[in-house]
Parts: C-alpha cells; structure tokens; sequence
C-alpha cells in the first residue's frame, strides 16, 4: 500500500537500506518540479546542496554509523528563516537577492543532523497576511484543491508537506502563521510557547509573538521535530529552551481523566462545519475517557484588536531597517538619500505590509501611545492572566483552528478587518506565548479539511501533543493524504 | 476619526511615500482599522502590568571579544559599496 | 536689563568596555571601515541583541560616582528613527526606566549640578560624505554609551566647563571610560536658555548637538547666549530647536529639516530582559569604586595638610593621586613628595595629557625612598633635588647616584673638625663676626657647606661656629 511520507517511516527505509538518501532525495526534487507549477509552494530549489547532503548520509549509513531521528530526512524551510549562502527574501521585493551570511539556530541545529534540505517556502510578505497572498510569488495552493489557498501566512511549508514534496517543515507563526494553513492544509501544526524555539536567525515580524515551529503530516513527526529544535539558545535573550522530557516519549500515554476545556467564546460565531467537527472531536475525547469542562474566557474578545496593535507596533520597528543601504533592494533613481530610502521602502514593500507599518507607527506615535499601545500592553496581561485562570480547570483547552476553511483563491477578503477576523481563534495563543496544535478533524461538504488546536499551559507541548495523538491514532481518517506527491 | 493629514504624517515618520490615489484607499482602510483598535478602549482599565512575555530577567553576556566577519561578508549584499564602506551615491 | 544662563547637559560617554553593547565585536576606535562589525551590529534581519554584563555595571558604578540612585528594575526600549548611520532604524536605549537616578556633580563653588538619570544606549555608525555622496562605516555601531541627563542647573560658562571637566575626572577615576573628547568618546549636548536675572521661570531653550571639546563648548554657549539676548531684547522670541555649533565660524545654526519633526515612538524592546540589579550587586560595586578626586582632594587638606591647590593638581588624574600616595607611604611629611611633584616633576610634563599619562622614569617606590634619605637627615634639601633631577633623567635610584661616603650625613666629630678648619682659614670673617657684622657668620657656615658637600646641617653649623668663636 502507498501512503504519505513521515519521518519515521522515511528513516526506516533508509536505515534498512530500502532506498538511498540520495535516491530519496532525487525523487523528492522530481516531485517539486512536477508538482510546484501547480501548488507554488517553493520559492527557491536547492538541489545541489540537498543531493550533496543526501550522499553524506548514504555514507554515513555505508559506513554503519549511528543516525539522528533527523538525519537524512527531506524537508523544507519558511522563507523567513536565515539559511547561510541560500536566499532569504520574505517572499518580499524588498529582500529578493538577500542572502544571509549566518545559520538560524533552527537551521544550525537541523544542519548539523545532516537534514536534508529541498528549498525555501512560499509565505505571505514577512508572514502578514492569511491566505500567503501577499507574498511577491504569488500564494501557494491548497493540495486538496488548487482552487484553495494554503492559508498563511507559513502556506509554502503547508502546502509543501500537505502535497508531499517535502517530509515536514519549519515555519514560523506569529499570529496563527503555522496554525492555520496546517489547518487549511490538514495536516499538522505545532507552535511552541514563546522561548521554547530559538528565534535567532528568524526575520522579524513582531518579536513577542513570534515562534518558530514544525509542520507535519503526524503528530508524532511533531513531537520529533520540536523535541530536535526546542534547545536553549545563547544568542536569543528570550531563549528559554527544553522543559520537561521530550515530548516523543509521552504520545502513547492514556488521557483518561484529561480535562479538556471548552471556552464558548471559541465556538460562538464559527462556521457551522467548524464546529460541528470541533465539537464532534470533543465527543471523541469523551469517549477516550478525557473530562470535558466548559468555561468562559469573556476577555478573548479583545486579543484580536490587542494582537493587531501590539504585533503592527513591533512590526512598524522591526522593518524599519529596509532602507536599501546594506542588503536588498535599492531604488534605482532618487534625489538624495532620504529620497532613496522612502523610494525604495514604498516600492519594495507590498500593500498589506505596508500598511501594518502604518498602523503599527501610529498606535505609538505621541498622543496615541496611552490609548492604543499602553492600553492594549495592560490587556495583553489580563488575557495572561485569563489562560492562567483556564489553565486551573483544564489541562488543555480545545478550539477551532480557523473559523472557516480554506477560502478560495483570490478571495482572501479585501476588507482588512474582516481578513484580520480569520486569526480569530489563533491570536490568543500568541498573546499568552503559549504552545498549541493544530490537527484535522475532519472534511466538510467540498472536501476541505477543518483543523482543531489544543492549547496547553506554557511548556505543555508533551500534553498537548499526547492529546492530539491520541485523537490522530482514534480517527486517522481525518488524517487523510492530499493526491499530491510522494507516496512510499 | 483618521484624517488624510495624520496619514501623512505616520507615512512619513515610516519612511514611505503615499500617492494622492492611495491616500484615499489608505485613509478609509485605516479609518476602519482603527475603529477595529478602538474596541480595546471598551476594556475596563486594567491594573495588570505585563512585563516581558516570558518574565525572564538579566540574560547577559560576558564581555568578551567574538572575532568580527570578513567586511566582503559584511558588504556583500549591499548594492553599491565603495572602499570598504557601503555607499549611498548622492543621487541615481 | 541683565540677563543670566540656563543650561542643561545631556553627555554621552563611551564605555571601555572591550566588546560592543550587544555582540561580541570590539570596541577599539578607528580600524579599516567595517571590519569591526558582524550580522547583530549592522542589523541583518534575524539577528538579536545581547546585553553585555560590564556595560551594566559600568553604568551603575558611572550613577554611584555621582550620587545616583540604582532603581532594582530597568528595561531597555526602542528609540525609532531612521537614519543611514543606525542599521535597525532604532536605537537601543532606555526610556522611563534608566539604570540611575537622581544624583548631582557637586561644583568647587557649593553648587550642585542635579543629575536626572544615567541610561545606557548603543552608539550610532559613521557617516562619511565625499562629493555628495554618503559612505558609512558601522565600525562604532553599538558601542556602548553612558547618557548623563543633567537638570537645567547650570548658570554660568565656567560652571559649564568645571562640571564637564568633573564628569571627565569622574569616569576616568572609576575606570569606566577615557573621556577623549577628540575620538568622539564623550560628547556633549547642551541645551541653553536665558532668562531676566531674579526671574525663576525658564526660557525658551535651544539644543547644540554635539560637541567634542570644552572649548567649543564655552564659545558656543557664548555665542548662543548672546544670541538669544539679543533675540530678546529685540522683542523678539527664541524657538525651540536643534542647533549644530559650527568652530569655523564661531556661529550656531539650525540642524534639521521640516520633514522629520522627531516623534521617536519608544517603547520597550522585545528582543531583550528586563535588568534586576540585584542589592548585592550595587554594594560590590560600590566597593570597587575608588576614592573619587574630589573625596580624595577634601582628604590631601584636612589630614595631610596640603593646600587646597596642591590638592586639586595632585587628585586631577588618578595615577598622579595613586603616585603621590605612594611616594608619601611612611614619610614624615606629605608635603615633601607634593612639593617635588608639582615643582619638580610637573615641570617636565608639559601638556595635560602629559600629565594623565604620567610616564616618568621614577617610580613612585624611588621617590619614596629618596624622601625617606632626606627625612633620616643622611642627605640635605639641595642634594635630593638635583638627585631627583638626575633620576628624573636616567631612571636611576637615589642609592646608584649618591655614593656611600655622601650619605650617612656628617658626625658632631666631623662637624666639629669642619667648623674649626672653617674659623682657622677665614680669619677676616671671624674678625668682622666679632665686631658685630652678624652677616659675616654666613661665609663660615658656607664654607662649612662646601667642604662636606651639601652634607652638613647649616643650622648645627651655625650653632656650633658661634658656640666656638664664643
């Protein structure tokens, strides 16, 4: 029987000699050029790199050396994390031709276990956007359906690992950026809780929000791949590194008596498909012997507005260093050198970017600090305070990932507020820097699949995940492949 | 209420330039984007102080000296550099 | 109608402390462009900042030199503005939470010039302009300042002068910075108003940016003074602006443009912790702090006698002050060693730098113990000062240029024997004494001198001679 690839059943074939890296390898590059003119998920190929790697690990594997869980295995990359001598752009006209001359710590660490590279992935212009349209290539597409996005903004790694081109992913997510189009995508998506994950390395979109994460086809994938990048990092002040046992080892553990919370306010106002297969799983859970408690969470109706504040002001910093002088894209005609810079920030930034430097310079700009940013600052700490509360009554919280399902092309909503209303369900995560995951449960009407998250306390990925796992091993038929890609 | 002034004014403390076209567009999507923020200010004022989002404090390094990069690393993804510096030319 | 000074400081001082504020590059000055730089210190996107430990403490020992507060919490914020020479297009600084707080520059006339806050920030790049065009060079990018905010306290230009002077002398002392002015390692920014003498209102101020010697300082806060007097009596109105001091001309002139009305949007950065410093912490450094000049000063008079001048020259750098303190260890008299080195030594250390260098070829140990000859009375005042010459000379010691038979002073037998050859060869003079010319007596005493060479007492002499002519 063919199925999807995952990194378990990937490394077992290469360990028992069925097939070589670089073989595997060859195969998955194949794969990308047939399929990418359809999904365009990849941005950049990096084949050499990748086939050099893979005949390393052949080596390794002739000459009986022990592999890392990720050795050997191939995967892909989000367009905003750092990889030494390979373009890093944002998937944005202001850093096409960028190339870094360092290794994000995520990177370093994969590197180093000799993951094999395929290309960087398409995203929404420096992760702003939820569809992965605003990205200068174009939006990646949705592998159940062409005529769908992938979601955004990490819709590149999503529809990548979703179209299976690539094993697993990394990519980053700051309000729902990961969450999302692994939801849109049904597949997996796991983001860590704020420090968990080096942000080094990683392009700034909004800092005390950011995290990067994997994107998987399996929930154990999940578990292997956080479990191998989740490591302290000298170089980010905010690096907080491992905590616990690694979150592999605990999947298979029965959840009897798990309390599961429901918050109404995460059901109310969804589509109805969402929340019958949301509230379907929590039947599931039900049946595996968890506790369902339900709760409400009233302040949840401001971290949307909290989130778009707060993010857009870091964000409105963050890119301020655009400017043409040292790395990207320079105007080619201009008056002098203020010209040249806000020249070459007004044509190298997109529509929606450029719009959250907007937003984010005025809610700090004097005489709106107090009543946006300052104010927005104090509720960012009720709503910590709100989860922390939560967290009292349940072990994990249940949620939809996306109220919707995927949107079809193009009709990522013009309106910027009712676009911004999508990220509904995964912004308090960030807010809070807690982890949470995303995972299918189910397909409505079209075909389409629905994403549920689990939410944990700060560092309960192993919980989380061991909930998740145990919905993936009760009902794999919401796990079910795209028609895209490698099957092994 | 946003005015097409205070648009020009943030555009340009951002550093960006706003065509009379996408003034307009601007103006309206911020007008709502704001509205959207001002949800915020129906909040009860809270007293809660957020400091930083993992509460960790005094991560410091010692001093002790890393060895710089090669400077063609440093400049190699400027466009115009000129005698180890990078250069903006006075106008193109 | 007479008018009087306003003035304020805000003085940014370079810390020395071997690597930049955030990554690991050095701090040295100058060097090929860009090559003291790496991927944090120019900005490429995904780097992140790490606080150096020895910026924070440097801080905190700069705030207890001059009375400061150390608050147990501090934050670092973003300073937004985009500028070619500041790669993030922000400044990593402090805004609402500084490290110090509070403190003051006591001045020599009993004034105290109030210090708001001490904050640390990172330094900006270098821009270089060639023909119109721009060349930037981020060598100094992120190297770690000190900001002394200072209240508007200051009321005259030589108050002015003294309080950057105290501030030198104060970041010096401690350690914490070189304070050259002419490399750009302490800069000034003054901000200036005046008002009608009496009033306790403050004018309009201007701000000059920039400064880099107490020079320019006096002369520009002349000109703006007068500038803004004139503006006054006129009936006119000061504005409230950025001034840059041109020393070419002698004139202030406006710095900025319409467009960037500065709003620099602070708020606090993400990517860094927030800074505990700890109770125990701010007693250990307080421990390591050294006397400071002005303590050590206050001490030269009230417990060593010296005047207050002498106090003053000898506490101006800290290793003439830790080099007199030695040179006096176990001397019966703290003068003597002020006395030779302001007279004798100082005379050949021409220039103020000269001087803070203080490279000599007498150690203090070798002063110490040619002092030490003199108080044992085994060599007189005029040997020990053209020993001190000669050693000033060849970095020899007292004991290698004194020979054994010079030393050891003269015995009662041989003072005795001295003053008798000395009666029996000059008999004129022992007639003339006798006759009452009391001057007379001096030639014996001199010739006493000149035959043991300097060694003999001229007092003992004296009393010895009048005791044998009766």
């Amino acid at each position: 029987m063919s199925e999807r690839g995952n990194i378990k059943k990937v490394s077992e074939l290469l360990r028992g000699r069925q097939i070589s890296c670089e073989e595997l390898t060859k195969s998955y590059i194949d794969e990308i050029e047939k399929s990418n003119g359809e999904l365009n998920a990849y941005v950049k190929i990096t084949p050499e790199s990748a086939l050099e790697t893979a005949r390393a690990v052949d080596k390794k594997i002739a000459d009986g050396e022990e592999l890392s869980p990720l050795e050997g295995i191939p995967m892909t990359l989000k367009d905003n994390i750092s990889t030494d001598g390979i373009e890093t752009t944002c998937c944005s006209k202001i850093l096409k031709g960028y190339v870094p001359v360092y290794d994000a710590t995520v990177w370093d660490i994969l590197k180093k276990q000799n993951a094999v590279l395929l290309g960087k992935t398409n995203m929404d212009e420096f992760a702003m956007g939820s569809s992965c349209e605003t990205s200068c290539f174009g939006g990646a597409k949705n592998p159940h359906n062409i005529e769908h996005v992938a979601g955004g903004s990490s819709g590149g790694v999503a529809s990548a690992v979703g179209g299976n081109i690539a094993v697993y992913g990394l990519g980053s997510d700051t309000g729902g950026s990961i969450r999302q189009p692994a939801s849109f995508c049904g597949i997996v998506g796991l983001k860590p809780t704020y420090g968990a994950v080096s942000r080094y390395g990683l392009i700034a979109y909004a800092s005390s929000f950011d995290q990067i994460g994997p994107i998987t086809t399996s929930v154990e994938d999940a578990a292997i791949v956080f479990d191998a990048i989740s490591e302290y990092d000298e170089r980010d002040s905010t690096s907080r590194g491992k905590n616990g046992t690694p979150s592999a080892t605990t999947l298979k553990n029965s959840i009897k008596g798990m309390r599961i919370g429901i918050a109404k306010e995460y059901i109310d106002g969804v589509r109805d498909d969402v929340r019958e297969a949301v509230l379907g799983a929590s039947k599931v859970y039900e049946s595996l012997g968890a506790e369902i408690v339900y709760f409400d969470l009233p302040v949840l109706k401001y971290s949307l507005p909290v989130y778009y504040i707060l993010a857009c002001a870091e964000a409105s910093s963050n890119l301020g260093r655009y400017d043409g002088i040292r790395y990207g894209y320079k105007a080619e005609h201009y008056d002098d050198v203020n010209d040249m810079i806000k020249k070459t920030r007004s044509e190298g930034f997109g529509d929606e970017v450029k719009r959250r430097i907007l937003l984010g310079t005025y809610v700090l700009s004097s005489g709106y600090y107090d009543a946006y940013y300052k104010k927005a600052q104090n509720l960012r700490g009720t709503i910590v305070n709100a989860f922390k509360d939560a967290f009292t009554k349940c072990d994990v919280i249940l949620a939809p990932t996306v109220p919707m399902t995927a949107f079809k092309n193009g009709n990522a909503i013009s309106d910027p507020v009712e676009t911004y209303l999508t990220d509904i369900c995964t912004v308090p995560v960030n807010i809070c820097g807690l982890p949470a995951v995303s995972v299918p449960c189910g397909f409505n009407a079209n075909g389409m699949p629905i994403g549920m998250q689990l939410i944990g306390n700060t560092f309960a990925e192993a919980t989380i995940l061991n909930a998740a796992y145990q919905y993936e091993t009760a009902v794999p038929e919401a796990f079910k492949s795209s028609d895209f890609g490698i099957k092994l | 209420m946003v005015t097409r002034e205070e648009i020009l004014k943030i555009a340009t403390l951002s550093k960006l330039f706003v065509s009379e076209d996408e003034l307009t567009k601007l103006t309206s999507d911020m007008e709502q984007v704001i509205a959207f923020a001002d949800t915020i200010n129906s909040a009860e004022d809270s007293t809660t102080e957020f400091d930083n989002i993992n509460n960790l404090s005094n991560v410091l390094r010692e001093d002790e000296i890393v060895p710089s990069i090669d400077r063609d690393k440093i400049l190699c993804n400027a466009r115009d550099t000129d005698d180890g510096h990078f250069l903006v030319k006075k106008r193109a | 109608m007479k008018y009087e000074l306003v003035a304020g400081f805000e003085t940014h001082v370079e810390l020395s402390t071997k690597t930049k504020i955030f990554c690991g590059c050095t701090t040295q000055f100058g060097g090929e462009p860009n090559t003291h730089c790496c991927p944090i210190c120019i900005g490429l996107p995904g780097t992140l900042p790490k606080l150096n430990r020895q910026v924070v403490r440097y801080a905190v020992m700069a705030g207890l030199a001059t009375n400061c507060t150390i608050p147990e919490t501090a934050k670092m914020d973003r300073k937004n503005y985009c500028y070619p020479d500041l790669p993030k297009a922000y400044q990593i600084s402090q805004y609402d939470m500084p490290l110090c707080v509070g403190g003051y520059v006591q001045l020599s006339n009993g004034r105290r010039i109030r210090l708001t806050r001490i904050h640390i920030e990172e330094d900006a790049g270098k821009l270089i302009h060639r023909h119109g065009d721009t060349l930037v060079d981020y060598n100094r990018g992120g190297v770690p300042l000190i900001e002394i905010v200072s209240e508007p306290d200051i009321r005259s230009i030589e108050e002015a002068r003294e309080y950057v002077e105290k501030l030198q002398l104060i970041m010096r002392y401690i350690g914490v910075s070189d304070c050259k002015m002419q490399e750009g390692s302490m800069r000034c920014d003054v901000n200036i108003s005046v008002r009608e003498v009496g009033s306790d209102k403050l004018g309009t101020r201007t701000e000059i940016k920039n400064m880099n010697s107490i020079a320019f300082i006096a002369k520009a806060m002349e000109y703006e003074f007068e500038r803004q007097v004139d503006i006054l009596e006129n009936g006119g109105q000061v504005v409230q602006e950025t001034l840059r001091y041109d020393d070419v001309t002698n004139t202030t002139s406006s710095m900025r443009g319409k467009e960037d009305a500065n709003d620099y949007r602070y708020f606090r950065d993400p990517d860094l912790v927030t800074i505990n410093v700890s109770r125990e912490e701010v007693e250990e450094l307080r421990g390591l702090l050294p006397e400071l000049p002005t303590q050590k000063a206050e001490r030269y008079v009230n417990e060593l006698g010296l005047s207050e001048t002498d106090a003053a020259l000898l506490t101006k750098y800290r290793r003439i002050a830790e080099y007199y303190e030695a040179a006096c260890e176990g001397t019966k008299n703290p003068k003597t060693a002020a006395n030779f080195i302001i007279s004798q030594i100082f005379r050949r250390l021409d220039t103020e730098s000269d001087k803070e260098d203080f490279n000599i070829k007498v150690t203090a140990d070798a002063l110490n113990e040619l002092i030490k000859l003199l108080d044992d009375g085994k060599i007189r005042m005029n040997l020990a000062k053209s020993t001190l010459d000669k050693m000033l000379d060849t970095g020899k010691r007292a004991t290698e240029l004194i020979s054994e038979s010079d030393m050891g002073g003269l015995d009662d037998a041989a003072l005795l024997a001295l003053c008798e050859q000395a009666i029996a060869s000059n008999g004129n003079a022992v007639n003339d004494y006798k006759n009452g010319k009391e001057k007379a007596i001096k030639s014996l005493i001199g010739f006493v001198m000149k035959n043991s060479r300097g060694k003999a007492d001229a007092a003992a002499a004296e009393t010895k001679i009048k005791e044998l002519i009766g």
